[in-house]
């Protein structure tokens, strides 16, 4: 028979070979997660690499050069030569200035009526899909001839929005006016269905809790439900707010740039486009992904741990 | 602890649209039908006019099975062909044969090598009996590069009840406006002036009324000197002398047209397509409707801006002598007789001018002749598009030029254009 | 809930209208001009004094048209599919699961999402020319679905990130599998994040103008708003406004029905009851 020190060693022996077998398994759990999330991302990751990486990799390294497409064979390295002309040009900082009051205007009006919209089309309890689809038209409305409605509407004497002696399109901050108009007309849905969507995954328990707790309608929402769809709003004001940094069919449409008014993406397109300028038109489109990185990452550092993957979300 | 979950939704909707989706693809696959047999010679450019279908059917007659003319959509816009044209051209494809190519364009196409010259017999054939100007629109360094096809000339339209005769002078269709104004009458002046090229149209009709030129022949240097500072300063006096539309500054051809159709304009800078398209806005004012001449500084004969399009033969294209022979067909008499009663087209053969048909659907026929064979070209360069915007950027809006600054900055923006520094506005 | 008294249903009606006006006003602007004759196009009112439908017969005649109808609906249909499928995996993946790289994916998603496109259209035109993917199906859908992914990534791993894990575990106490969990437990639940990104996809890829474009040039390919932008006018300065307004109110329809259909979907997956016992 066993003394006790041999069946306690044994015990702990035991105990140490669960421990090992424990571990064995969790270490190759873990690996099969990891695989698995591998093999979910693949897809995703191919198609992105195999389609952008060439594209955006030129377009860096065509920004180093002084190319133009008529002169295929004329492409010179100048290091940043490129960056230094644009950067140094009042054109382009005008632009940048219009951007980005365009910019910031238009998203912040489009996170508050797109907030108030997402609600009324999550609460109301009459004509629910009529609203719902109705809401979503003026996305759905392909943006040039959006714009060129609004141009034909604001145009002295030919549309419905004009009187007969002004003229709105021709003077700077009335044209901006307008353009923010047509922007937050168009993209209020997608911000609506964007937040209208995180609304749907409050529980309503909660919501009820907190009003027999005695709170009012605007607390329930500021307490309760935009704390909960905090990852929703990020994701809305994040896209959105890149997409209007890239503003281009409303004020081409509307203005054709004049007065100032031409956005960075504008000026991009004048002269990559237009100009076949390749070196300088790469350059800007560079610095136009340099501002909205700036952007994006200003938006992740604010929401902090509603980014998406930041964290592993009360796992164990 | 059983989980209640809600019914599981099979994947049903996702099922549905697969099955569209396969239903799509085998559609799609089922269109890619085979083209007609033989070489296709591809036509991008003017192919979709009215009556356009006509010609090439007849085109396709006469080439007795050599080929098959194909016509291909493009953008309405002049803007959007050249982006297509460019990207294609730098791209070396093979898919384009004849381009109808924008008068504007000649000069960077030939540069950068993406049409073809035409020497020898073609280029004798090419200008046989076609009106000198377009031929000027196809030429750069002495070389021909294009079959001259259409052409364009801006007129003075005006209404015949309020304008007795109509003005010579840029100065005396000033004062009449005024006049016209002070009695309560529609007085404006209509003109293109919104921030694109029909603004630069206009800008080159004063800058080479004042006898001036914007760059030099090959494109080596800007000339502006002092009467491109007179040509300003009579753009300035234009917009702010209270005789224009107050959204002058955003006024394209739509706009222009629509204030004469609804009886705001005693005067209207215009091409020739107003006649036809006012007969179908407002017959009541196609009776009242006039035309004269273009007006000029001193009452000489005006040089206007040309306008037009002529066929190129690209570079990379497989079968340039059957694209030559196909664009030298939609172009011959009879054709170009067609486009010009069907579709507006102004032709620059000479001869289609003296056909009756056209002098009846063409009254102004007369006035576009004797502008037509005066008219310049807008500057012949390599670097037009970069010339154009700088142009209509910088004299933009009209009502806020100062003439010599302006002028100053055109100089220094073009120079900078050619030497290929500098970022465009 | 408070009861639906005739006063709150009221109100409700007041607001909706709201909406109805903020939707609508804009677009009848656009319905008037399809239906005006050349004659009260220019005339600046609201509606149109003498309605016709000669525009609408002008569309519908245009084969380029129809065939580029027939091309958009495809195109969006299956990159949508295909787009909402991958995104759907990669999202559970980095909002459920711990593997290295998922800063790296997340960061490159949005890189591309930042781009600017107009950067990257001829590059790809050059890559398309030499794979013979110029003006096909599959020249379109594939970038499409590449610039469809980083929104559909964010959005549905955003929707991923509220489900309660405890279900997922309960499941698999339940003796589920890891696929059966997903399937039965996570997918009803994410249904409202799915079908939002469906739509948003689809809109995106309907509405796109520039890879439409730069990508096809015969009608095998191009889709419809590439088409609008080439219908001509009577002569080169005349703007084809009719028909214009015309075609941007017909291919309005079928996003509408798509919507009308998914939206309920947006909201169904959800029950009060799932994670109470």
């Amino acid at each position: 028979m066993p003394t006790p020190a041999a069946a306690e060693s044994a015990d702990v022996r035991i105990e140490e070979e669960h421990i090992e077998i424990a571990r064995k398994r969790f270490n190759e759990a873990k690996r099969a997660e990891r695989n698995l999330g591998w093999m979910l991302v693949a897809p995703a990751v191919v198609i992105m690499l195999a389609v952008t990486a060439y594209p955006v990799l030129y377009s860096v390294w065509l920004s180093l050069n002084r190319a133009d497409l008529r002169k295929p064979n004329g492409n010179k390295f100048i290091w940043f030569d490129n960056y230094i002309t644009v950067l140094s040009s009042p054109i382009w900082w005008t632009a940048f200035g219009v951007t980005t009051l365009i910019t910031v205007v238009s998203a912040a009006l489009e996170l508050a009526l797109g907030m108030i919209l997402a609600i009324i089309m999550h609460r109301t309890i009459v004509g629910r899909g009529l609203v719902r689809t109705s809401a979503l038209v003026p996305y759905a409305i392909v943006t040039v001839v959006a714009a060129f409605s609004w141009r034909f509407a604001w145009t002295q004497d030919l549309g419905w929005l004009s009187s007969g002696d002004s003229a709105p399109l021709t003077k700077f901050w009335s044209s901006i006016g307008i353009i923010i108009l047509a922007e937050v007309w168009k993209t209020i849905p997608f911000m609506a269905l964007l937040l209208m969507a995180g609304l749907a995954l409050v529980p309503e328990d909660l919501l009820k809790a907190a009003s027999m707790d005695g709170a009012s309608a605007w607390k329930r929402f500021w307490m309760v439900t935009v704390p909960l769809i905090k990852p929703a709003i990020l994701v809305a004001l994040l896209f959105r707010t890149l997409d209007a940094f890239r503003v281009f069919d409303n004020i081409f449409i509307l203005t054709s740039g004049a007065n100032h008014t031409s956005s960075v993406s504008m000026v991009t397109y004048s002269n990559l486009i237009r100009g076949l300028n390749l070196g300088i038109g790469s350059a800007m489109s560079v610095l136009i992904f340099i501002t909205t990185g700036i952007i994006a990452f200003a938006f992740i550092k604010l929401f902090g741990a509603a980014a998406p993957g930041a964290d592993s979300g009360g796992r164990r | 602890m059983r989980l209640q979950h809600p019914a599981e939704v099979k994947g049903r909707p996702s099922r549905r649209i697969a099955a569209l989706g396969v239903i799509a693809l085998m559609a799609s696959l089922a269109a890619c039908s085979s083209g007609p047999k033989g070489i296709v010679i591809n036509l991008y450019g003017g192919a979709s006019g009215t009556g356009f279908d006509k010609i090439i059917a007849d085109c396709n007659q006469a080439a007795g099975g050599r080929y098959t003319i194909a016509g291909n959509l493009l953008p309405s816009d002049a803007d959007g062909q050249r982006d297509q044209f460019v990207r294609r051209l730098a791209a070396h494809d093979d898919g384009m044969d004849l381009l109808g190519m924008d008068v504007t364009w000649t000069a960077e196409f030939a540069e950068a090598g993406w049409i073809r010259e035409l020497t020898g017999d073609e280029k004798a054939q090419a200008i046989k009996d076609t009106l000198q100007p377009p031929i000027d629109t196809a030429t750069w360094k002495d070389k021909l590069y294009g079959i001259p096809r259409t052409t364009n000339v801006q007129l003075l339209w005006y209404r015949k009840s309020l304008v007795p005769t109509p003005p010579k002078t840029f100065d005396e269709m000033l004062t009449m406006a005024q006049q016209l104004k002070a009695q309560g009458k529609p007085y404006e002046i209509g003109l293109t002036a919104a921030q694109y090229e029909g603004y630069v149209v206009n800008i080159n009709d004063l800058v080479t009324a004042y006898g001036g030129t914007l760059v030099n022949a090959d494109s080596t240097a800007p000339t502006i000197d002092d009467k491109t500072v007179q040509a300003l300063a009579m753009m300035r006096r234009l917009a702010s002398s209270g005789v224009t539309s107050e959204s002058l500054s955003n006024a394209q051809e739509p706009e222009v047209f629509a204030d004469l159709q609804a009886g705001r304009s005693a005067f209207s800078l215009n091409w020739p397509y107003v006649l036809s398209a006012m007969r179908e806005a407002n017959p009541a004012i196609v009776d009242d409707l006039g035309f004269a001449p273009y007006p000029s500084v001193d009452g000489s004969t005006p040089k206007v801006t040309l306008g037009g399009m002529n066929y190129a033969i690209s570079t990379y294209s497989k079968h340039p002598t059957e694209a030559f022979e196909a664009g030298m067909c939609m172009r011959d008499e009879k054709n170009a007789l067609s486009a010009a009663l069907d579709g507006g087209d102004v032709p620059a053969l000479a001869t289609v001018f003296d056909e009756p048909d056209f002098i009846k659907a063409y009254p102004m026929k007369d006035v576009m002749l004797t502008e037509l064979k005066n008219a310049v070209p807008r500057p012949v360069s390599p670097v037009y598009q970069n010339i154009s915007t700088i142009v209509s950027t910088t004299l933009s809006p009209p009502g806020k030029i100062n003439p010599q600054k302006s002028a100053d900055k055109l100089r220094s923006a073009i120079q900078a254009a050619i030497d290929g520094k500098g970022i465009l506005p | 809930m408070q009861p639906a008294t005739t006063n709150r249903k009221l109100m409700w009606w007041g607001i909706n209208i709201l909406v109805l006006l903020y939707a609508f006003v804009p677009v009848f602007w656009l319905l008037s001009l399809s239906l005006k004759n050349p004659e009260t196009l220019n005339d600046g009112k609201y509606f149109p004094t003498s309605p016709t439908g000669d525009s609408y017969q002008a569309i519908f005649k245009n084969d380029d048209f129809v065939h580029s109808l027939i091309n958009s609906i495809g195109i969006c249909l299956i990159s949508t599919l295909v787009a909402i499928v991958v995104g759907t995996m990669a999202a559970y993946a980095i909002a459920r699961l711990q593997f290295p790289g998922k800063a790296a994916i997340l960061a490159m998603a949005l890189l591309i999402s930042m781009f600017p496109q107009i950067a990257l259209v001829t590059p790809l035109f050059k890559i398309e020319t030499a794979l013979r993917l110029f003006d096909t199906w599959p020249g379109l859908i594939i970038p499409y679905i590449t610039f469809a992914l980083p929104l559909a990534i964010y959005t549905l791993s955003a929707f991923f990130r509220e489900i309660p894990w405890d279900l997922e575990k309960a499941a698999k106490m339940d003796g589920a599998t890891p696929y059966q969990a997903f399937r039965q437990v996570i997918t009803p639940l994410a249904m409202p994040g799915v079908f939002t990104t469906a739509i948003l996809v689809f809109i995106a890829c309907w509405n796109d103008f520039l890879f439409a474009l730069s990508l096809t040039s015969t009608s095998r390919a191009r889709t419809v708003p590439a088409a609008m932008s080439y219908f001509t006018g009577a002569t080169t300065f005349e703007k084809p406004t009719g028909p214009i307004a015309a075609a941007a109110i017909v291919i309005t329809i079928p996003i509408v029905l798509f919507v009308l259909v998914f939206q309920r979907r947006i909201v169904a997956g959800l029950t009060s009851g799932a994670v109470k016992g």
